[in-house]
């Protein structure tokens, strides 16, 4: 025979700041480590949005990024024209050579960053199809100093609003237009490869991007261009790409929600079980009673597990209704692979409020182990007489 | 008096030593966080007034035409040059990170006086054109790998060996150094710039780092160099060290703030924990306090009774939190010195936890304190 979960309810209103301290405090740990978990999934859904399977980037061997891969020039124009897995339309292949620079930049704060400049050709627009939106303003005209900005930079960084200058080594560049994407693009500035190289004395693209066609093997194009004797490059999904660039900030992130998840969880689980015991012990009597009544220990160690379970749900609860006015808030982090900022806005995704309620229900379940059991083993006469 | 509280907190040994263990976390979660704080800062605060570093304005991964060099060590109150070129490359795989770069050897020890490192292996670091050296904590990471003399293999990944991509450049460890100040970590290999250049058939470098004459008028030197390539073909940027430093904390946004908040979220919720406890205790020291009431101990008495076992408990919380910082310093510096060269427990450190445990002490005694002092003693002895 269980003891009636009524008993529990009333037992923790009737110890109403007893039971709101505990869930106040389970619920900040709760709320903190959400929100680091909230941030990771801001930071790796967004980066990676708009991330194509269909499109092929190809780097130098052995780059770890855009960065520090290079092409000469004339190779990555082979490379376009040449490989038969590239699709084309009436106008030719859909592929483009595409320069990269993370520049410093001002912030509208004071503080000074890292924005990455790139210099793309008419054909990446093509590929993009409507995947880059110009929402203000016009795109750039191919061979002129203009450039267009990516929306998330616009408020964040100085000179990025339309008409304003922006100035490359000793070249100034005017910004015509404000661009939307749904992933890492939308904090770039971007403008035409062939000003861009000249005026970073750069003689040749960082990567080569292309659609593949249907049913490409790209494992197969990836290992014949690996050992290519004369344009030896490393081929990868433009999705696997940017998930390549998110590994160690992402990790980094997950790694601290674990680290403070346990540390903090193990001072929660000390304030929960203080909290039971007190409870337990201002019971004895009623314990006592419930033994009397015939209630076997095993019920009434479920039934104080039961009790601490609630502290720990309650607690998650109001965790998730802390963290929850995050969702949306914009943020800048650096990736430290890119080594440039990206904007990105926290994102309270149901499965990290799961994974919130699941933590401080074993945080309560922990907490609530050694009390209970306490109470199970209480005998009855004992109980009784204590009271 | 004291007596009195010792036997209150050994009469409930386990709520005692619960309540010391959830301070203890806390405050050694406080330490921990402002460490990491503090040790972002660590280059910008031990930055030297003498040392300024040039680079390109457009950004921090391009270079300067290497002829720059003599062409700044000519304006007057610059008294050394060093070229530094981040290197980029990974020992045997690349999630082993650290900073590595090429460097004129001579210039370097001058431009950086608190580099120590025994004579000989000094000696040996400028003779011989294929060696490096290594700071003593990098050293100790791969203590098992690496031995003075040997071989580190190092993967160019920005700069490819030219016999190809999966070539290791070979450094010879001529010896292993200590820097004395924050501004330069302990985790870098320097090797010598002669060997890069021939090697990678490289004529740029990332920054030069100068060294200027005690005195000298550090503004105007600044300007001066900016000024002679205010036209190109690459534009400089001339800052101080501490601005050279500052701009990869600030590169790193809202990040320590973010931190900071954690922390402070980690001592409120242990402290909601402690004042629960203290109220608990005092609910179960009702009939003790009747009792010496009963026996002429006065309101302030019982006061300060409740509030020194709330003090003695995170005092002792905190104290065993900071001491658990302190002995894990030399492990974390192991594990978070990739992110964190500079991880290190200050004195600012242990005196904010020390400072945090017995706030948390004060504000969970005073309310019970309060209650107990009211508490009427036949009531008491009634009520229990």
């Amino acid at each position: 025979m269980l003891v009636p979960l009524s008993y529990n309810l009333r037992s923790l209103w009737v110890r109403k700041s007893s039971t709101l301290l505990t869930v106040l405090g389970l619920g900040a740990t709760v709320a903190i480590v959400a929100s680091v978990l909230a941030l990771q999934r801001g930071f790796l859904t967004m980066f990676t949005a708009g991330g194509r399977e269909d499109v092929a980037v190809f780097l130098r061997p052995g780059a770890t990024g855009e960065g520090d891969s290079m092409f000469r020039r004339d190779l990555g124009l082979r490379l376009i024209k040449t490989l038969g897995e590239i699709e084309s339309d009436a106008r030719g292949p859909l592929a483009s050579m595409e320069c990269y620079l993370a520049v410093l930049a001002k912030k509208t704060d004071g503080g000074e960053t890292n924005v990455p400049l790139r210099g793309v050709q008419p054909e990446t627009f093509r590929l993009r199809g409507d995947e880059i939106r110009i929402v203000a303003g016009r795109s750039f005209t191919p061979g002129s100093d203009e450039v267009i900005v990516g929306r998330s930079l616009v408020n964040r960084l100085q000179n990025t609003h339309i008409d304003d200058v922006i100035v490359l080594n000793t070249t100034p560049f005017r910004v015509v237009g404000v661009f939307e994407h749904a992933g890492a693009f939308a904090s770039e500035i971007w403008g035409d490869l062939e000003r861009f190289m000249p005026t970073l004395g750069r003689y040749g693209p960082n990567r080569v991007i292309a659609q593949l066609r249907p049913g490409t093997d790209l494992a197969a194009l990836s290992a014949r261009l690996e050992d290519d004797k004369e344009v030896p490059a490393k081929v990868v999904t433009e999705r696997a790409y940017l998930e390549s660039q998110t590994l160690v900030f992402g990790t980094a992130l997950l790694v601290l929600a674990r680290v403070l998840g346990f540390i903090m969880g193990v001072g929660a689980i000390f304030a929960a079980t203080n909290t039971m015991l007190a409870s337990v012990s201002a019971r004895t009597s009623e314990i006592g009673i419930l033994l009397a009544l015939g209630y076997r220990p095993l019920p009434i160690f479920l039934s104080f597990q039961f009790e601490a379970m609630l502290l720990g749900l309650l607690g998650g609860l109001l965790g998730c209704v802390l963290a929850l006015p995050l969702n949306g808030i914009e943020t800048g982090a650096m990736n430290w692979q890119t080594f440039t900022e990206f904007a990105f806005a926290f994102q309270v995704t149901p499965a990290v409020l799961a994974e919130a309620a699941g933590f401080s229900l074993v945080l309560g379940l922990l907490g609530g182990a050694l009390p209970a059991w306490r109470a199970a083993r209480l005998a009855p006469t004992v109980a009784l007489r204590q009271g | 008096m004291m007596r009195l509280v010792w036997r209150q907190i050994i009469g409930h040994p386990v709520r005692s030593l619960l309540t010391v263990g959830a301070v203890l976390v806390g405050v050694f979660l406080l330490c921990l966080l402002r460490s990491v704080v503090t040790a972002l800062n660590a280059g910008v605060d031990a930055a030297s007034s003498v040392r300024l570093m040039v680079q390109s304005s457009v950004s921090l991964f391009v270079s300067l035409p290497i002829s720059y060099q003599a062409r700044i060590a000519q304006v007057e109150g610059v008294q050394a040059v060093a070229k530094w070129q981040w290197f980029g490359g990974y020992y045997q795989d690349p999630s082993n990170f650290f900073g590595q770069f090429a460097v004129d050897p001579v210039q370097q020890f001058e431009v950086y006086p608190e580099i120590e490192l025994p004579a000989e292996q000094k000696q040996r670091f400028l003779e011989r054109r294929n060696s490096c050296i290594v700071g003593d904590q990098l050293f100790e990471q791969f203590k098992d790998e690496w031995q003075i003399g040997g071989t580190i293999p190092m993967i160019g990944a920005l700069f490819p060996h030219p016999d190809g991509a999966d070539t290791a450049w070979e450094f010879e460890l001529a010896g292993v150094y200590h820097s004395s100040s924050g501004a330069l970590d302990n985790r870098t290999l320097f090797f010598q710039w002669d060997y890069f250049e021939k090697t990678a058939d490289i004529e740029e470098c990332g920054v030069f780092v100068l060294k200027v004459a005690p005195g000298a008028d550090v503004t105007r030197i600044m300007a001066e160099i900016d000024a002679l390539y205010e036209n190109g073909p690459q534009k400089v940027r001339t800052t101080t060290e501490k601005e050279f430093q500052r701009q990869f904390v600030t590169m790193l946004g809202a990040v320590p703030l973010f931190v900071s908040w954690i922390g402070g979220g980690a001592a409120l919720a242990i402290l909601l924990a402690c004042v629960n406890t203290m109220l608990m205790a005092a609910r179960q020291q009702v009939h003790d306090v009747g009792i010496l009431k009963a026996l002429g101990f006065t309101d302030a008495a019982t006061f300060r009774l409740m509030l020194a076992q709330s003090l003695s408990l995170c005092c002792l919380g905190g104290a065993s939190g900071v001491l658990l910082a302190l002995a894990t310093e030399g492990y974390l510096v192991g594990v978070l010195g990739t992110f964190f060269p500079g991880y290190t427990i200050e004195p600012q450190t242990v005196a904010l936890g020390f400072g945090a445990a017995l706030a948390m002490g004060l504000v969970a005694g005073l309310l019970p304190a309060a209650q107990s002092a009211r508490l009427n003693c036949v009531q008491a002895l009634r009520g229990a």
